[in-house]
């Protein structure tokens, strides 16, 4: 133990000299490129190839190819909700439907979140790969699908149990001869909203799952099977090396933090959650004990969801070109109380699995606020912030479905502010263009917006919400709004304040009837409803900030300059467009 | 040409390509087709300098007169430059109510997944000078809300007091009916005559908002600046006593006249990549190469593309600015005009290699670049990179870089490429050939991305591979891919430049249209055309495209219902009056073309069309040069040298014949390994490859065995 590091935080790095590749060097690099540009195509094929504007524009999807052991071999994706997607419900399907029961030429699908899966509308696409008549892996997909039946439009619901979220696929056999076995889609695809949608983009996962399985057997002609093995074992211990050469290189320790979501969407009760993160030598353990026990509404999430999220966390404080596969895994592990909201058994609904998700995200970061400071963003929006909606289109006369997710503010940093209006953490989902929407939906958007003096004010300051504005005209409509931080902002880190609650407003312009975070509601035709996303929290005092940075934003409009002079203390003088030096001085002075 | 009488007319044709660190000028004799090429150092804080110094010395050395220059054509890094420095003109955007943000919220995403620093672009445009202008149409074009004048009018009057210098102008759904832009295109006018204006429909008239106001947004940008360039650029031609006759490369790989190119700036951002492309099309054509896929290396990334008939595959969009890694989505600022369809990856001769904390060797995509360059140029930088590699395995004659004029330190290449072969415990060979091993494969998955993942097979090309460092690499992309043959172009540095003097007169014009395939109305249809046919046939017609070399290209996009991406494809060229029978043209040609792409389609899905195009074209004369004289096989005069080259075929170094290209004249045979060397590149021909000296004076390589066949 060091002399200035009493409590042992600092650690000697774990490899004293260079790791050794236990291969040929250029071979294992050239068969690494060949699997990753595999794995890539298959994403292309699917996001180009797919129906729904959620898989296209949106990217809410995942590929990936595994060995014989079912370990991730390479993987590509745009969504870090995936991580522990592809790498326990991917081999816990194949593992419980039998891979001896696989023939070249079949394909699984499976959305099971009790199975490993993670919310129904994820569904998976597993396909053998077979060379010389032998299985050598699999290719995989998991891609959201826009509806997948259950209470409300959009497989968005405040549901009791999981049978009220939509139809549940265990590992099932879809595909015969490289073909969708008909009545079994047929089966499936009865059961939600938007059946053809649902058939483009299964098409488009089967499409991309065989592309895969193509060039993966063309790898084996050319590397053998025996090559690409030691390939693959070498992978794992490759990743394996760096990921805990770079978790060596965090301070070790133990750290704690607790947070609160607002409710559950049935109760008015809010869910507590609880993570203490262990540094040790090269791994770091996450224990959620203390976290609320499932709850009988759709605020639940499955150890999938949990590892995740937490993964990301660690992800984000190593070099971020690690690879992705059990190598990296292996030195991150999660545990949970079964039965909680962060690890829920059967029958508990997991509609808000994300947003759980999301929210260990940010109460990972702040754990380790104290420890990596200069790391770590303040609590970002948090919350997926869900807009699902259907009805009868009153054009065509069909039934129709969509679903948008809303960007939010992100966390202030050490060095910089939060920016506005994006996506944090594991979603990275772009939002889909208005006037495309226009086109495709019987919906009218009428504003998108930043909402101004939302961020939480700091020295660094946290990113505006936006607000979005749909209206619904000439039919009747049946909304879902899943969100949360309604009654609460997302917290700021060191002095730094929150940023402002999300709010959610009936005809903003009428009778502006508030509505709680979770809600479907059956809209009158003409309604409007109003989404406004919350800031992200503040880093460091406000009083802190650069007088510079304020005036700026005061003249972009996104702050006023009563809340710079209140919060900030600055006075913006408008004439001139410039601070008021000396009233800015006795104001901070004076507090 | 120095029989030419003095006095005598001798028309020519000029190409001047400005690049960050040369510009080039390639100058083609109208009446021999005889091309000549000169090379000077670029000068970045005025970059029209060195097009003039380039254009003096080229007179100069040719005896040539300025005022016999028929065609000027140049290529320029000014837009890109403008927009990745955020040098740009101050610009208003004047918005719909309402949406103020949509430019800053942009896509909503992040650039990188797990660096929580890591921001999308800021705005092109700050908040503070968005406006909005009461309006609003439907997805039809339908107005919902009444243009308020007035309104306009006051933020006319706001703009008058903060010294705007370009202003755009985005409603919503203005492809639609853009009668609401321009009727604030007027108004404004009416308080800032001067101030040029770029309407969103105008530009690019397709649906979702933010992909055309960031298109709109980059064109007015540049509009004030691109034109204070190309006006100096014209003050010192017409000073130098050339004639009016500039044209600009646009992203797609045509050209336009300075006119317009100062009206739509946003065309030029990528134009260097595209000349490259375009001179792979031109010269594989020559040859009798319609299927090409081109290679262009050089110092810091190499780009592939394809080539299709002799014509490079086109995207409709693109991202300027993207911040340092190549890889990075959504790190710049979308623009949809058509653009060469390119694939580039941080793979060039000064890409260094590494190894990464888990212990694998790594190339790319950190790059030394020119400047300090790789170790061998002995300016201190000191890790090894794909050029020291390439000297160590003697490859590359350090005596005989860029014609001798850098003398490169092949000892200083060792070192570095020996600190990799130590940690590795390799010989010094060993790891030199690995760093071009994992640099090829790199270069070979961007091979296949052009072409296997848009549903091309590779068998059916041939490589056309020109940059500095193409011609090193070639042989090994062609192998994997089992692409059956490869051209070297001449004077492969400068192939790019040539595209300049090739690339034909190009407009593109798009208006959505959004329409269920069968529901179709081909009167419609006829109509944009027929609008697009007359807008392009005035442009064609005021930059003198006599009316036999035009031609008018109808494209559509479509989607399967439901879809939210399209496919461009050509119009079925049946006759438009007989409906019925076009439609089931239409969607026949585009579930092929689905099917082509991603492997699957069902004719029984309901199609439709999102966006109808017309590209017209104005063809120009061509240069030709004219064949060599076949004389036979023996290659032995070109012999200067030989060497001890490395190949893994042979197990280690072997003696290699090394050859002068500037000394192989037309039929000349070389069999592998050999190394053929000229002034700005080196071609390496494996063992297992055979070389052809074709009458165009081109290197065509092919495996072995299908040479003696």
């Amino acid at each position: 133990m060091r002399k200035d590091d009493p409590e042992g935080t600092f650690k000697e790095p774990v490899h004293e000299s260079r790791p050794q590749l236990g291969m040929d060097p250029i071979r294992f690099e050239v068969m690494r490129s060949a699997f990753q540009s595999a794995a890539e195509e298959m994403a292309i094929a699917l996001r180009r190839a797919a129906y729904s504007t959620n898989i296209k524009t949106r990217a809410d999807f995942s590929c990936a190819l595994y060995d014989d052991h079912l370990r991730v071999v390479a993987q590509a994706f745009s969504q870090p909700i995936h991580l522990a997607s592809m790498v326990r419900m991917i081999p816990a399907a194949v593992r419980e439907y039998g891979p001896q029961n696989l023939q070249p030429g079949d394909g699984l699908a499976m959305n099971d979140p009790h199975l490993g899966a993670m919310h129904l509308n994820d569904v998976g696409i597993i396909v053998p790969l077979f060379h010389k008549e032998q299985c050598v892996g699999y290719a995989a997909n998991v891609a959201h699908h826009v509806d997948i039946g259950g209470l409300a439009p959009g497989g968005l619901c405040i549901s009791k149990d999981i049978y009220q979220e939509g139809v549940i696929i265990p590992p099932t056999k879809i595909l015969r001869d490289g073909q969708i076995i008909e009545n079994v889609f047929q089966l499936i695809a009865a059961n939600v909203r938007s059946p053809k949608q649902m058939g483009g983009d299964f098409r488009a996962q089967v499409a991309s799952a065989m592309l895969g399985g193509k060039r993966v057997t063309g790898l084996y002609d050319r590397f053998g099977n025996d090559d690409i093995q030691k390939f693959n074992n070498e992978l794992m211990e490759y990743t394996r090396r760096w990921t805990k050469s770079a978790i060596s290189k965090l301070p070790r320790g133990e750290y704690r933090a607790e947070c609160e979501l607002d409710d559950d969407g049935v109760t008015d009760r809010p869910i507590q959650l609880a993570v203490k993160i262990s540094i040790l030598d090269d791994e770091v353990h996450f224990d959620l004990t203390g976290s609320d026990p499932q709850r009988s509404s759709p605020l639940n999430a499955n150890l999938t969801y949990a590892y995740s999220a937490l993964s990301y966390v660690v992800r984000c404080m190593i070099d971020p070109d690690i690879p992705i596969n059990d190598g990296f895994y292996s030195q991150v592990h999660v545990s949970a109380p079964e039965g909680t909201v962060v690890n829920a058994k059967h029958p508990a609904g997991v509609m808000g699995g994300n947003d759980i998700a999301m929210r260990l995200c940010d109460l990972g970061f702040k754990a380790l606020s104290p420890a990596l400071p200069e790391k770590v963003p303040a609590c970002s929006k948090s919350v997926i912030c869900n807009m699902g909606c259907g009805g009868e289109d009153p054009h065509t006369g069909e039934y129709y479905t969509f679903m948008e997710t809303l960007a939010g503010g992100y966390g202030a940093r050490f060095s910089k502010d939060g920016t506005d209006a994006v996506q944090a953490h594991i979603q990275n989902t772009e939002n889909s263009a208005i006037e495309e929407t226009e086109n495709n939906y019987p919906l009218r958007i009428t504003r998108y917006e930043l909402v101004p003096d939302s961020e939480g004010a700091g020295r660094y300051r946290g990113g505006l919400g936006l607000r979005r504005d749909w209206q619904f005209p000439g039919h009747q409509a049946t909304l879902t709004v899943f969100s949360g931080h309604r009654k609460k902002g997302p917290w700021g880190l060191f002095g730094g304040q929150p940023g402002r609650p999300s709010s959610y407003t009936l005809n903003p312009d009428s009778e502006a009837r508030d509505l709680p975070s979770k809600i479907t509601l059956d809209l009158a035709p003409d309604d409007v409803v109003s989404y406004q996303t919350p800031g992200g929290g503040g880093y460091g005092s406000p009083l802190e900030r650069d007088p510079q940075n304020v005036l700026e934003d005061v003249l972009d409009g996104k702050i006023s300059s009563q809340r710079a002079r209140e919060i900030y203390g600055v006075v913006v003088n408008m004439a001139s467009q410039s601070v008021d030096l000396d009233a800015t001085r006795q104001c901070r002075l004076g507090g | 040409m120095s029989n030419t009488p003095v006095g005598a007319k001798r028309p020519f044709r000029l190409g001047i390509d400005t690049g960050g660190t040369f510009t080039d000028l390639v100058m083609m004799d109208e009446a021999s087709g005889e091309v000549t090429l000169v090379k000077i150092a670029s000068t970045p804080q005025d970059p029209s300098l060195a097009s003039l110094q380039v254009l003096h010395r080229c007179l100069q050395e040719q005896q040539a007169a300025a005022d016999d220059c028929i065609h000027l054509v140049h290529g320029t890094t000014v837009a890109t430059n403008t927009v990745i420095e955020g040098k740009g003109a101050k610009t208003a955007l004047l918005i719909t109510e309402g949406f103020r943000d949509v430019l800053e919220i942009g896509r909503q995403i992040r650039p990188r997944l797990y660096d929580v620093f890591c921001d999308k672009p800021l705005p092109l445009i700050p908040r503070r000078r968005c406006f909005e202008i009461p309006e609003r149409l439907d997805s039809q074009g339908e107005v919902l809300k009444s243009l308020d004048e007035e309104q306009v009018g006051n933020v006319a009057q706001l703009l008058q007091d903060q010294d705007i210098e370009s202003i755009v102008v985005c409603l919503l759904h203005a492809y639609a009916n853009p009668a609401h832009e321009r009727r604030v295109a007027r108004l404004v006018a009416q308080h800032l005559p001067d101030v040029p204006i770029t309407l969103s429909s105008d530009l690019c008239s397709e649906m979702r908002e933010y992909y055309r106001c960031s298109t709109a947004v980059v064109n007015a940008l540049l509009v004030p600046v691109v034109g204070r360039y190309v006006g100096r650029l014209e003050e010192s031609l017409q000073a130098a006593n050339v004639p009016d006759v500039l044209h600009l490369m646009t992203s797609s790989g045509g050209i336009i006249s300075s006119t317009i190119a100062r009206e739509r700036p946003v065309h030029l951002v990528e134009s260097g990549p595209a000349a490259g492309v375009i001179s792979a099309a031109h010269l594989g054509g020559l040859a009798g190469y319609t299927q090409v896929i081109s290679f262009d290396m050089g110092g810091t990334t190499a780009k592939l593309g394809l080539v299709e008939n002799e014509t490079p595959r086109i995207a409709q969009h693109f991202e300027v600015g993207r911040q340092a890694s190549i890889a990075d989505q959504a790190s710049g600022y979308p623009v949809r005009t058509p653009v060469v369809d390119l694939v580039e990856i941080g793979a060039g001769g000064g890409s260094i290699a590494w190894v990464d904390d888990g212990g694998a060797l790594r190339v790319g995509p950190r790059s030394a670049g020119a400047a300090p360059g790789p170790a061998c140029y002995g300016n201190g930088q000191l890790a090894p990179t794909v050029t020291d590699a390439n000297l160590v395995l003697g490859r590359i004659n350090p005596d005989n870089f860029l014609g001798g004029e850098k003398h490169l330190e092949a000892g200083l290449a060792a070192e570095a490429v020996q600190t990799l072969a130590d940690e590795f415990d390799m010989s010094l060979l060993e790891a030199a050939h690995g760093i071009i091993e994992i640099a090829n494969t790199n270069m070979t998955e961007a091979a296949r991305s052009v072409s296997v993942q848009r549903g091309f097979d590779p068998r059916e090309f041939t490589l056309v591979a020109f940059g500095g460092a193409g011609p090193l690499h070639a042989a090994a992309i062609a192998r994997e891919l089992q692409i059956p043959r490869i051209l070297i172009t001449p004077h492969p540095g400068v192939a790019s430049a040539l595209g300049l003097l090739v690339g034909d007169i190009k407009h593109d014009f798009v208006q959505s249209c959004l329409r269920p395939t069968q529901e179709i109305d081909t009167g419609e249809v006829e109509t944009i055309l027929e609008q697009f046919q007359q807008a392009g046939a005035a442009l064609l017609a005021s930059e003198h495209v006599a009316e036999t070399e035009r031609e008018y290209l109808p494209l559509v996009d479509m989607r399967f219902q439901g879809q939210s991406h399209e496919l461009t494809i050509p119009m079925p060229t049946c006759d438009r009056q007989n409906r019925e029978s076009w439609i089931s043209h239409l969607h026949a040609t585009f579930c092929q073309e689905h099917q082509r792409v991603y492997g699957f389609s069902d004719q029984r899905e309901q199609s439709e069309m999102v966006n109808v195009r017309l590209t017209a074209v104005g063809h120009i004369r061509r240069p030709s040069p004219p064949a060599l004289i076949d004389t036979g096989p023996d290659a032995f005069k070109a012999v200067t040298t030989r060497r001890d080259v490395y190949f893994t075929e042979t197990g280690g170094a072997i003696e290699c014949r090394i050859f002068d290209r500037e000394l192989l004249s037309a039929g000349n045979r070389i069999s592998g390994p050999a190394i053929i060397e000229e002034y700005d590149a080196t071609t390496v021909i494996p063992p297992d490859f055979r070389a052809l000296v074709d009458p165009k004076g081109n290197l065509l390589l092919e495996p072995s065995m299908n040479v003696t066949r």
